[in-house]
């Protein structure tokens, strides 16, 4: 056999690591560069990648629902049938075949994402007022054009209301991925489990719903920045 | 190169263990942590999402091999786990020093009222209360087995999650309960462990179970590398690391940094 291995100093708990207090700040700081804030980074890739492709999907979907009416019913019940599927059981039953993997867990969040989505640019499309399309029309506005420079821009609150809803549940929907990849801030709380310890519980949650938080005030922001008429025209 | 590892604190510091001595080797390795149960985490590996992953010889022969009897050796353990895994396109370097078993523990208090050395000694306590973890009543070396192997016929069980039989024991709501021999709990002291005379709890040391063409394309320095990592897990050692993840609080990958830096392998 070998030699005996050297066992290096690891040192001691805090007293409030070693009681498992509700909240240590010392440790949260001392384990922000390698715990926290790289769950966090992940979270926040998990969550854009899903919401960006998610969008674009659905997008692509209300748009052809919008031109071509008959699409919409198949495209609002086949979004809402994956709406109802638990994002849990969702990943479950795609491990078998997508793996452990960052695709397993997209798939099942961007499934999760379009119904919402779908919806509310759908609604966004339809709900803009008939004497707009047809002051547009008047104008010798192709059918693309109007889409692009009427449609659209009047529909966006609509869809940043859609945006940010699916953004707030992605966020919390991809703590649940930490069953499938280690990464995310659910990582950090589910591996808390195995021998409790509340600083890392709450930091991590504390962590997803500031997350949450600013995304949706961001997503406010960038949606006024969008529709600055909407401003003027209350102002006025 | 893809490594795995199972969902809970040893696993967690051997796959860091591996992947930092194999980063440092000059392989490109990815780590996937926190996989599901035994087997989950052979699924994974037979079906190629990983590449290797530590595993427990009697754990194999358990609940892979589904044997009914276990080996009366480590060595005898290994060579039949092995040989099991052979026969499925797979192969294990050699063992870890360390083993990770169940073990019979009681109070020391207890121990010496009653005279008690071994787990058939349990017998000279009268009615016993025992506490067992969910998932180890039946099975070859469960509960059940267990008190049929060593003639224990006045005992009591209460079925409590891993971790919590330690507090159990203290508070007098059990007498003697199964635990793992590396739970950091076990090393703060304060219970003795009584001697499994028939071999019942067979025997756990750690080997990385490969896929063969893996072990092929990977070249000598691979096997070499992990080798000399699970040469360095004595009892002692892995019973300090999975204090230092469990009790102080460090992260799995600060703890193997640590450890392998202590033993010239970073």
């Amino acid at each position: 056999m070998s030699a005996a291995p050297v066992i290096p100093d690891y040192g001691s708990p805090s007293a409030c690591v070693a009681n498992n207090s509700t909240f240590c700040m010392d440790w949260f700081t001392a384990h922000w560069s390698n715990l926290f804030w790289p769950a966090l980074v992940q979270h926040i890739e998990l969550t854009v990648i899903a919401v960006v492709a998610g969008f674009v999907i659905a997008f692509l979907m209300a748009v052809l629902a919008h031109f071509q009416g008959w699409f919409a019913m198949p495209a609002s019940a086949l979004s809402s049938f994956l709406y109802t599927v638990p994002p849990l059981a969702l990943f479950q039953l795609l491990v078998p075949v997508t793996g452990f993997s960052v695709l397993t867990v997209e798939i099942a969040l961007i499934a999760y994402s379009l119904y919402l989505l779908f919806t509310t640019i759908l609604t966004g499309l339809r709900e803009v007022p008939e004497d707009a399309v047809r002051a547009a029309r008047g104008m010798g506005l192709t059918r693309r054009q109007i889409l692009f420079k009427v449609e659209l821009p009047m529909s966006l609150p609509s869809l940043v209301s859609g945006l940010r809803v699916t953004t707030v549940m992605t966020i919390g929907t991809v703590a649940i991925a930490a069953y499938v990849i280690d990464s995310g801030l659910g990582s950090l709380i589910l591996k808390a489990l195995q021998s409790p310890f509340n600083t890392q519980f709450i930091g991590a949650g504390a962590l997803a719903v500031i997350l949450a938080l600013a995304a949706d005030g961001l997503l406010v922001l960038a949606g006024r920045l969008l529709t600055p008429w909407a401003r003027s025209r209350k102002a006025a | 190169m893809v490594i795995g590892a199972k969902e809970f604190t040893e696993q967690w510091i051997i796959g860091e263990l591996y992947k930092q001595a194999l980063t440092k080797a000059g392989y490109n390795v990815e780590l996937k942590s926190n996989i599901g149960s035994t087997t989950v985490i052979d699924g994974a590996l037979t079906s190629g999402q990983i590449d290797l992953y530590p595993e427990y010889t009697g754990v194999i022969l358990q609940v892979l091999a589904r044997s009914r009897t276990m080996p009366h050796s480590a060595a005898e353990t290994f060579r039949a786990a092995k040989a099991y895994e052979e026969t499925r396109g797979l192969t294990m370097l050699p063992p870890t020093p360390f083993q990770n078993r169940d073990a019979v523990a009681v109070k020391p208090a207890f121990a010496k009222k009653h005279g008690l050395r071994t787990i058939s000694d349990l017998k000279k306590a009268g009615h016993v209360v025992f506490a067992e973890y969910p998932d180890n009543m039946e099975g070859a070396l469960g509960y059940r087995e267990m008190v049929k192997a060593y003639g224990l016929r006045n005992t009591e069980v209460k079925t409590l999650n891993i971790g919590l039989q330690y507090s159990a024991l203290d508070h007098g709501q059990v007498n003697a309960a199964d635990v793992f021999t590396t739970d950091p709990q076990l090393a703060r002291g304060g219970y003795t462990l009584l001697d499994d005379t028939k071999g019942y709890y067979g025997f756990q040391n750690v080997a990385p179970v490969v896929r063969k063409g893996v072990q092929e394309k990977q070249g000598p320095e691979f096997a070499r590398t992990l080798n000399k990592v699970d040469a360095l897990l004595t009892d002692q050692a892995v019973r300090e690391m999975n204090r230092a993840v469990d009790t102080v609080r460090l992260a799995p990958s600060e703890v193997a940094a640590k450890f392998l830096k202590a033993n010239d392998i970073s």
